[in-house]
Formats: C-alpha cells, structure tokens, sequence
C-alpha cells in the first residue's frame, strides 16, 4: 500500500529497503557505471535508507579492498563530487564475495552475506540482482538465484543485454529465466532508454500540442536515426566477432530508439502501456531486402589526428574477419501512419565522431516562392533529437538573411539540454537502478519486443551466409562505406550532413 | 578523453556560464580556417569582425609540421555584442595539429562539424595542391574560400585551383575586391565587346581575374597591361579611363562575409580563372 503521509509532500516514492547484488562486480561495467550511479542517487537521498550492495565475481579479494577500487571508481567517474559521508553512507552497507557462478559453495556464501544484511541493516529479504556478466553465464547465474530465491520480500532481475544471440537462444533464456521469475520480475536492461533525452522524445512528441499533428507520413519525408562510434571494440574482439554491429547497437538501442519514435500516444505512461505500443511498432516493421541492407567493416584510418588500426588487426580479431562493423538498413513501418515513409537506421564503429540522434526531416514546402534565389540554402526543416554526446534537440528552419532582397538561409536553433535545466542530467544507469528498485519497467524491454528484434535481426542475418563481402571497405574516420550513401542516393535523398 | 570530447566539454561548460536564460545556440554555418602560424593573427582579426554577421562555430586549423602527430585544442565561447542590448553566441576553437596530423585534418573536422549546416573553409595563403591536407578539407566542406593575391606563382595556380571546381564550390576574395570594377565595366556594354586591351593599376591577382572575366565574357583575346597597387584604382580599356566604382573598398571582414553569403557554385568566377591564363604578358 502506499504511504498516505506521503502524498502532498512533495517528495518522491522511496524505493523499499533492499539488497542490490550485483554479478561481475569486478567488471567495467560495476566501475564505471553502476558505483558512480549508485553514489549519485545516495548524492541526491534517493536510496531507501536500508539498503546494500553486494559484489559477486571471480577475482578472488577481501570486502574492504572491493571498497576501496569502489571509492577510486566514484571519484574517478562520478558525475558529482565526492563527498566522504556520503561515500562511506554506501560503503557501511557494501560486502564482496569471491565465488564462481557456478559454484554451489559460493552462492551459499552469498546467501549468508544476504541474510546477514537483512539482519543488520534491514533490507527485509528484497533483492534485486544485476546481472552484470558475459552472457553465456546468464542461465547459471539465474539458476543458482532462482533456486536459493527467499520466502520473504520481492526478488527481481536486472539483465544486461545482448538478451540472447538469435531468437531460438532469446526464447531457450527466457524459458530458463522464467522457471524462477515472473516477467513483471525481470529487467532487460538497454541502458539508452534510460537517457533523459530518449524520455524527452516522449515528451516532446506527447506533451506538446505542435508536433504530434505533424508526426505522420503526410508531413514527415522520412527519418535517420544515427548510432554512431568513434571507438573500436576496445579489446573485446571475442564478444564482437561473435556479435556483430548487428547484434550489439542494431537489435537493440536501434530498433528501440526507432520504436519510440514510431509508436502510437500511449493511454498512460505506465510500462505496459508504453511496451505494448512499441511492440506493435515493432511487429509492423517488414524484413528488409538484401538491397536495403548495407553491412562494412573499417579498416586503417585516421580519427581526430591519431592512425588507428583496420578492424582485422586489433588483437584477437580473425585477420580474415567477415564480421560487421557498420550497417545501414532502409526500414518500414507498415501502418496507418507511416506507410511507405523511410526510416534509414545506422550503426558503426570506427566513424567519423560519437553521435546518436534521431532526424525527422520534413517535407519540402510544397511551392518555395524563393526557390530560386535561395539555391542551396533553402534546406528541408529538420527535428534533430541528440541522444548523445550533447543532449538536446534542435530545429533547422529557414529565415531570410537580414538585408536587401529576399536570401534565405537555413538557420540551426539548438536547445542543449543541460543548459536549459540547472539540474545535471543524470545518467542513464541512475534512473533505470532506481526503476528496478520502485518496480517500474517502464524503460525496460519487455520479453515480446525482445523476440521481435531478433526475429527482424535473424532474417537479415540469414541473409548474410549468402553473400561474400570485401572487407574491409571504409576507413576508420569516415561516415562508413559508398554503398551506405547508394542506398538514399537510390531515393533521391542523403545521409544528413555531418 | 578524446579531443572532440574535450572541446565539447569545455564549450558546454563556458555555454552554461553565460546566464539563467535558457541555453540556445544559433548557428548558421561551421567556418573552418586552415591558418598556417604567419596568418593567424591577421585571420583572427578577421574573425572579430565577422561573428556577429554569421553566427557559426570556428575552427582555426594551426598546421605545424614536424615529428609525431597530436592535436592541441583550445575552446572558447565568444559574447558578440548586436545592439540593442543583444549578443550573438560564437564558439572559437582552436586546433593545433602537429607533424602528422596536419595532413590529416578531416579526421578531426569532421567531427566537429555542425550537423546539417554548411561549411565553408577559408584557406589562408598558397594552398599546396597535391597535399593530402588541401583534398581532404575539400572533401569535407562545402565552399572553399581563397584569396588568390596571397599566392605566388600566379597566374600557374589558377589551373591548380580549376582542378578542383568540379569537386567544391569556391570563392575568391580577389575576385570579390573586383565586383565594383566589373559592373563599372558592365555599364560600357555594347562599347566594351570589341575591347582588345585592359589596363589595370593593382594587385595582381585582381588584375588577372578582371582580365580574365573580359575574355571569357566577350569570349575574345583581350592583352592585360598592369601596374602595381594595393587595391585596383584605375582601369583603362584600349587606353580610355573607366571611372571608379562609387562603393567604397571593403574591410577583410566584410570580404568573407559577402563570401560566406554565397553557398551555390560560382561559374563566371570559374570561367575568369581559368581564362586568367589565356593571355597574359609575361
């Protein structure tokens, strides 16, 4: 039931107390994500007041030397300053436990470790585990909490994703997971859903009254959505040959950042509500053909002054490597309101700078009067929505420049986001823990949005096996390869400029 | 941290120092400068009197040649007061690229270009044609903005320079200085179209082009006869005085910024370079 007093306060629903345990809490991930969030929220009095950490991993260390890298990974990648009481208010609560996942022995001792934290700081037998590992090690992991799974208080699951390599292994996890755990109890994390401006979109088009009208194939030319790298695989060749451009940004951050954009005004924001109008989006979408796909792979380059090696020399990669480090795909959505209206989705690593935005540009007037004198200054409008680096959104409109005659130019307006609120923008990783704990799976994917990503991704993999591609063929630096400017130059349109 | 993240940064930390007023940048263009260390200043002067006309991002690209390769950066947010109380937003960034950078300029361009707007590349001094550096900022922007009277070697280079008019769009200022003498010598049509010979008094690449321009409009050989000086003042066609245009001669700033007005391909100024080396006295 929720707390009556609190209503007219003005304060935020306070999560219950809780234990988050944490799997491959000697990760990057656990460094520099989910320490530094969990010390922001405790920054802003967000964690309930009984609440602890647990770390679980293989590197074999005591509690205190756990806390230790824990306090350097805050000062080194929190987005506030460190402030010791507040450190040492996390690090009261924080235990570390060495153990193979599979190991019987050592989930016990995570079970004590458990117990005693609900004994000493009253986290009442509510856990929400984060499972923060390789994939292949998520159905151990999940059958050793699913079977030692308390009595008492709630359990839920967050899980990083890849959910799964193809459908048939999403769906055998699923079955797995859900032998243990009920769907409302599990947590598939794709932390860019959990970015303030992916939640403005929602905002932006569904709060005001302007945009929504015009938010249909009658006005909208088409979309671009852009997730774009500058990094390599930074050292994580064996995930990446296996996985693919495809499978770490396209499945997921992709499509979902495409859903968003697409989907219908949802009756509430509850998370039901939200997912069930994604999914539709998501089932609407037809499987492109081989020549609305473009796949690449960089090779040697230059990015901001530095050489940087071609995808098949960074180590660990097969040097004759058919793995993909780029794709573009033209995309539709096949209903009422999007009919024939191209959405182009691109992915890579190794381009030109980190951006992901999403472009909605509009139909041209139907008849510019200054056509002629304007030539090439006379653009499209565009509703340019960052996701990241910078977050915020931007309007491109054409004004005429101040003076004699009628020139006209295209003028770009840029809302920052972080400048307009002098609130920081929290990270993404503090909204959705802080989600996991209220029990909002909002900013979650759901089990059949999950299921329809990869069928849309195992048709164009299918696809693939056919093909022998000649990589590499773009370089590191560049905007990926010719073939992806062929697919708009095939409809009369272009990649936006950069 | 990376260098495009490191100015993003620092530009967005000087942004959020400005006021409480909701944070908006207006920006119209990306305004690359390739500045090699003798033209900086004298760009950057430039620069002073330009912002509040074109609200852009700019970036000074400082070649050094050496050993190695890095970027050095510097990121500033300037207030440019409009009247009135209001203030036009620019960022200056600053790139030093040394050794092996500088011939790999795009790779640190490109991502520091404003999305969807124009660039324009004001290349300062005698470009070299074959360098990696010149191809590749032609590559990445949309106009390219030379002063041909800061070559030497003219007018050799103008070929040079026709090689790349298919590939971007290009404006000289030394054909923009000459746009008053031009139509002053528009207004003599018909007279003017059986002219065999052109005097000019001034620089000699303003001469050239004003040459050139007669030949390739008239389509006829026309001699170019020229005496040195700081800006064209006078012009005498088969030895009859032209007089001057009324307007007065613009500052460097008000040059570019005419330029920076122009996005579409200019092909009479095409025409008067390439026909700047039809027929020239040695």
């Amino acid at each position: 039931m929720a707390n009556p007093l609190a209503q007219g306060l003005g304060v935020r629903r306070q999560p219950d107390p809780c234990v988050l345990v944490v799997y491959g809490a000697s990760g990057d991930l656990t460094k520099r994500k989910l320490i530094p969030a969990l010390y922001s929220l405790a920054f802003r009095g967000l964690l309930p007041e009984r609440f602890a950490v647990v770390g679980v991993a293989r590197t074999e260390q005591p509690t205190r030397r756990f806390v230790s890298s824990m306090r350097q990974a805050v000062k080194q990648f929190s987005r506030d300053p460190f402030r010791t009481d507040v450190f040492e208010s996390l690090a009261a609560g924080m235990r570390y436990v060495a153990t193979d996942f599979s190991d019987d022995a050592g989930e016990d001792t995570v079970g004590e470790v458990l117990d005693e934290l609900d004994a000493s700081r009253g986290t009442g037998g509510n856990r929400l585990h984060y499972l923060a590992v390789p994939p292949q090690a998520f159905p151990v992991v999940v059958r050793e909490i699913g079977e030692r799974r308390e009595r008492e208080g709630w359990a839920r699951v967050i899980i990083e994703k890849p959910f799964g390599h193809d459908l048939v292994s999403a769906r055998e996890l699923s079955a797995t997971v859900k032998r243990w755990f009920h769907e409302d109890e599990l947590f598939r994390i794709d932390h860019y859903l959990g970015k303030e401006t992916v939640q403005n979109l929602l905002a932006l088009r569904f709060a005001n009254g302007i945009f929504e009208p015009i938010w249909n194939r009658q006005f909208v030319d088409h979309v671009q959505i852009t997730v774009a790298e500058s990094i390599g695989i930074e050292g994580r060749a064996g995930y990446y040959e296996r996985a693919g451009v495809i499978r770490d940004i396209f499945q997921n951050h992709l499509l979902q950042l495409l859903a968003l954009t697409a989907m219908e005004p949802p009756i509430d924001f509850s998370a039901d509500a939200v997912r069930n109008e994604k999914v539709k989006v998501l089932r609407a979408m037809h499987t492109p053909g081989p020549k609305s796909i473009v796949r690449g792979q960089y090779g040697r380059g230059w990015i901001e002054g530095e050489p940087v090696a071609a995808y098949r020399e960074e180590a660990g990669a097969d040097p004759r490597s058919l793995t993909d480090t780029y794709i573009a795909a033209k995309l539709f959505v096949d209903n009422w309101r999007w009919a024939d209206t191209p959405f182009y989705v691109r992915a890579g690593k190794r381009l030109a700078r980190r951006e992901t935005t999403i472009a909605i540009q509009f139909k041209r007037a139907p008849h510019p009067p200054f056509e002629a004198i304007a030539g090439d200054g006379l653009r499209p409008n565009v509703l340019l929505i960052h996701v990241q680096p910078d977050e915020g959104v931007s309007l491109a409109i054409g004004a005429k420049v101040p003076g004699a005659g009628m020139s006209i130019r295209t003028v770009h307006m840029d809302f920052l986001y972080g400048g307009a609120f002098r609130e920081g923008v929290p990270e993404a990783y503090e909204r959705l823990i802080l989600d996991a704990m209220l029990g909002d799976a909002t900013l979650f994917t759901r089990e059949d949005e999950v299921e329809e990503q990869w069928k849309l991704v195992d048709a164009i993999v299918g696809a693939w096996g056919r093909d022998q591609p000649t990589f590499p063929d773009y370089a590191a630096g560049s905007w990926g390869p010719a073939r992806a400017d062929e697919l708009l130059h095939r409809d009369g349109r272009s990649w936006r400029r950069h | 941290m990376g260098v495009v993240a490191e100015v993003e940064r620092k530009l967005a930390r000087q942004r959020c120092r400005q006021d409480d007023e909701t944070e908006l940048r207006t920006s119209t263009m990306t305004h690359v400068v390739w500045a090699p260390p003798r033209w900086l200043p004298r760009a950057k002067r430039v620069l002073a009197g330009l912002a509040e006309r074109h609200p852009a991002r700019t970036i000074f690209l400082v070649p050094l040649p050496g050993r190695g390769a890095g970027v050095e950066a510097d990121a500033t947010v300037h207030d440019f007061a409009i009247g009135g109380g209001r203030e036009v937003l620019s960022e200056v960034i600053e790139l030093r690229l040394r050794g092996e950078a500088a011939r790999h300029p795009a790779s640190i361009v490109l991502p520091l270009l404003i999305s969807d707007l124009p660039a324009f590349c004001r290349w300062r001094g005698m470009p070299d044609w074959d360098g990696q550096a010149l191809h590749e900022i032609v590559d990445v922007c949309d106009r390219l903005v030379v002063d041909s009277n800061e070559w030497q070697g003219l007018p050799g280079a103008y070929p040079e320079l026709a090689r790349l008019f298919d590939r971007i769009a290009v404006s000289d200022l030394a054909w923009r200085r000459g746009l008053g003498w031009r139509v002053a010598l528009a207004e003599r049509w018909p007279g003017i179209r059986r002219v065999e010979r052109v005097t000019v008094e001034g620089p000699r690449a303003d001469a050239l082009l004003l040459a050139g321009w007669l030949r390739s409009r008239l389509r006829r050989d026309v001699t170019l006869s020229r005496r040195t000086g700081s800006a064209i003042g006078a012009v005498r066609l088969d030895g009859d005085p032209v007089s001057p245009p009324a307007q007065p001669a613009l500052s460097g700033s008000d040059l570019l910024s005419a330029e920076l007005d122009t996005l579409m391909r200019d092909r009479i100024y095409e025409a008067a370079a390439r026909a700047a080396v039809s027929r020239t006295p040695g």
